[in-house]
């Protein structure tokens, strides 16, 4: 579904991306872990090209997605991968309800009373039904996300993208987005998400990639990277990261 | 002398107040207020587009307007009046009524301010609404204006308030190409009269004053409301079903 290969990026002469190769199956969850900085969410920003790449080649459904190609075409398959930003980036002048609706209504012209009802009921998947008319602000941080989740499946992607969804949560609310991310992968959508959450890594993920640096140190299944990291730097990072 | 200014007020009021209108051209506070209003209210559109142009990738847009904007903000406004006054007949073959000569200018004039206010609004808010845009598929058009420009322009209402009120005292510089407003009518009524100027201006810098000061106000009023609808409400109401 998602496939990198030899993916390069500089930010001048720092190399954010070194040399990635590897693939998301369709269906699978990938969670990327890392310390900060080693390049988790400028990788999972140039699969929807919110950054750009300086060599190789992503695939996301077959499709080249660093490839000249039109602006409308580019529009469309960014239409196709959800994705949920770690500070929420809600529309802060529109209700949940109709941040929700914007999207199908004028990127895939699906009418508004149609829209609306869709919405309505993303709201209701994500527990947020009876509070569609609050503006952003009179949300908490943890509401906030889950209408951002309900806003990114509104545009029914086969794949979604989470950068730390729960990162800039207060710890009480980690579980109720954790827990509509977990629904979503019961029912099979294909995601990577970039989290230091072990916990739920453990439960949902079918792999975990270790990033330091701009590489993708290590890959495994959550049992075996968390059980009996290979890498030096993959048995520091979990020490450190147990010892918080 | 306090006195003798009333007497002047209540002798003259309509002529202050619209001027020769309806045997003459609409004239005094009403005149001035149009002319604010539509130099404002045209001014407001184009300044949208100059400051999408600014921010343009494209150097083709983006030059001139900043040229534009810096030629108009580093001159003067009354050059800018001599200029219209003197180029739009030329250019159009026909005269010019100084009302319109006067509009053109403000149009012109407050709308490199303006494109000004709307483009540090546009700057001001956080990167993650523009990638959150793209990353649903919005075009940069449509983004622009379903989520950038709402924004902007709501956080920017109280400086494009002030704008106005700045608009409203530069209107009096229409009085040099005669145009009948406020300033003209008092300065009618000065000529008239002939000895009493301290009372005729007093009379014109307190309705100046009543009016912008009014605006200004409530500038203040949408900038605290601006704030707060900004930062969200105090308490938040309702625990949420969840
Ligand atoms: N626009 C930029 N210009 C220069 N360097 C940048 C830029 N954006 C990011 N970087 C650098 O690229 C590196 C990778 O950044 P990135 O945000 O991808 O890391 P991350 O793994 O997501 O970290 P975190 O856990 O803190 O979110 C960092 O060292 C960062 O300083
Ligand atoms: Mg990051």
């Amino acid at each position: 579904m998602i496939e990198f290969r030899a993916v390069n990026k500089m930010y001048g002469d720092y190399q954010v991306l070194a040399d990635i190769n590897e693939s998301v199956g369709r269906g699978e969850v990938v969670v990327v872990c890392g310390p900060s900085g080693s390049g988790k969410s400028t990788l999972i920003r140039t699969v929807n090209r919110l950054e750009e790449i300086h060599s190789g080649d992503i695939l996301f459904d077959g499709q080249n997605v660093h490839a000249r190609m039109r602006g409308t075409q580019l529009n469309h398959l960014r239409s196709r991968i959800g994705f949920v930003f770690q500070s929420f980036n809600l529309f802060p002048h529109l209700s949940a309800l109709d941040n929700v609706i914007l999207s199908p209504h004028r990127v895939n012209r699906v009418g508004r009373a149609e829209a609306r009802d869709r919405a309505m009921s993303l709201l209701e998947r994500v527990g947020l039904a009876a509070r569609a008319h609050a503006y952003p602000t009179q949300l908490s941080g943890g509401q906030q996300q889950r209408v951002a989740i309900a806003r990114a499946l509104a545009m029914e992607p086969p794949a979604m993208l989470f950068d730390e969804p729960t990162s800039a949560l207060d710890p009480e609310m980690v579980g109720e987005v954790l827990a509509v991310i977990r629904g979503l992968a019961n029912d099979g959508m294909t995601m990577m998400c970039v989290t230091h959450e072990m916990s739920f890594a453990r439960d949902v993920a079918d792999r975990v990639w270790f990033m330091d640096a701009g590489r993708i140190l290590e890959t495994g299944t959550p049992a075996a990277f968390f059980g009996a990291p290979q890498h030096p730097r993959a048995q520091r990072f979990l020490s450190d990261l147990r010892s918080r | 002398m306090l006195a003798s200014a009333l007497a002047i007020a209540r002798d003259n009021w309509l002529l202050l107040l619209v001027g020769q209108y309806p045997n003459g051209p609409l004239g005094g506070i009403a005149a001035t207020l149009m002319l604010s209003v539509l130099g404002i209210g045209l001014a407001f559109p184009l300044s949208v587009l100059v400051a999408l142009a600014r921010i343009s990738r494209w150097r083709a847009l983006r030059a001139p307007a900043t040229a534009l904007v810096y030629l108009v903000r580093g001159v003067p406004l009354l050059m800018i009046i001599f200029w219209v006054y003197f180029l739009f007949p030329l250019l159009l073959g026909t005269e010019v009524p100084g009302f319109t000569t006067m509009v053109c200018t403000l149009v012109l004039y407050e709308s490199a301010f303006l494109s000004e206010v709307v483009r540090a609004g546009i700057e001001a808010l956080p990167a993650g609404q523009m990638d959150a845009a793209r990353a649903l598929g919005h075009s940069y058009p449509q983004a622009m204006r379903f989520i950038i420009l709402p924004q902007a322009i709501y956080n920017m209402a109280p400086s494009i308030l002030s704008q106005f009120v700045s608009t409203i005292k530069d209107t009096t510089l229409g009085y040099v190409i005669n145009v009948p407003e406020l300033t003209f009518a008092a300065s009618q009524i000065n000529n008239r009269l002939l000895t009493k100027p301290f009372e005729v201006f007093l009379i014109l810098a307190l309705t100046y004053y009543v009016v912008c000061f009014s605006l200004t106000q409530l500038a203040t009023w949408l900038e605290r409301r601006v704030a707060r609808r900004r930062a969200g409400p105090a308490l938040v109401v309702v625990a949420a079903p969840s």
